[in-house]
């Protein structure tokens, strides 16, 4: 089962790769292997293929790290405390990539790097708001209140992630996709007219952009388990140490 | 500084090449950070 987690792996997101970078972009496709012109986007819209799927798998690890916490309270099991922290690793990693990721692009898009435009310091608060589960988690000697404690603020943490993903920066007016904006004839503030957000990219764009969300939240589930198993080997050895 | 980036402007491939790249570079270094740990739990093993 797992080799075939791990090729899986292998063959998608190479063939992402592939399939995002080579197709040229033409003012009018004429097949399949080609991307519709964007104005004042042109290459850069290929972005959506790695930006996105990093800012998904935060919201996934955060969420997985949330619903291992409430497993520990449950159980009191130390083994879904180790799922839940090597998620919630890898979430402010990747939430850490897509901030970058994102402000590379907006430094050549918006035209500098940082702006505090609502989906940046929304996802600013939210890198902090994990950094302090990392801080919290160092600051405890104790393995039991470590993890009680710890899960406890990992389901806390949780329940802000939707609010700053999803709901603030499409509440305020912003130059993110999905963002509110003004109108440049009225005035008067409207919804996101973005392409991107209202899923009307064009067919094969589509494509390419689900079989990248695949193959990255497929990559998460093998590095997490990977990091799980590191951290539970050590925790074995540790204990039959202490046996010996 | 200023050549490159005008360069960039106009090639914007090679903007998605640096992303690509960024997001390679944090999977390393949590791959990197992972060898690290399994390091310290063999040098334990020896012990």
């Amino acid at each position: 089962m797992k080799s075939i987690l791990r090729i899986t792996v292998f063959v998608l997101i190479t063939l992402v790769l592939i399939l995002s970078i080579v197709p040229p972009i033409v003012e009018t496709p004429k097949n399949f292997f080609e991307f519709p012109l964007i104005p004042g986007l042109e290459d850069k819209a290929k972005i959506i293929f790695f930006h996105v799927p990093t800012a998904w798998l935060t919201v996934i690890a955060y969420l997985i790290a949330m619903l291992y916490g409430i497993r520990f309270l449950k159980t009191k099991d130390i083994y879904n405390d180790m799922k839940s922290v090597s998620s919630a690793a890898l979430g402010i990693v990747f939430c850490f990539l897509a901030t970058l990721t994102g402000s590379v692009w907006a430094k050549f898009t918006w035209g500098s790097f940082w702006h505090w435009d609502p989906r940046e310091t929304s996802i600013f608060i939210l890198l902090l708001i994990y950094g302090a589960y990392f801080a919290l988690r160092s600051a405890l000697d104790n393995e039991e209140k470590r993890a009680r404690l710890s899960a406890i603020y990992s389901i806390l943490a949780f329940l802000t992630t939707p609010f700053f993903i999803f709901i603030m920066p499409r509440l305020m007016i912003g130059l993110h996709p999905g963002a509110l904006e003004i109108d440049p004839t009225t005035g008067q503030v409207k919804a996101s007219s973005n392409p991107v957000i209202k899923f009307e990219m064009a067919e094969n764009m589509r494509v390419v952009f689900f079989l990248s969300l695949t193959a990255f939240t497929l990559l998460f589930f093998w590095l997490w388990n990977l990091s799980y198993r590191v951290l539970r080997l050590k925790y074995k050895l540790q204990t039959e140490m202490q046996e010996s | 500084m200023e050549t490159l980036v005008q360069f960039l402007e106009k090639n914007s491939i090679y903007i998605v090449l640096i992303i690509v790249l960024i997001v390679w570079f944090g999977i390393y270094f949590f791959i990197y950070g992972l060898d690290k740990k399994v390091k310290k739990i063999e040098e334990k093993l020896e012990k």
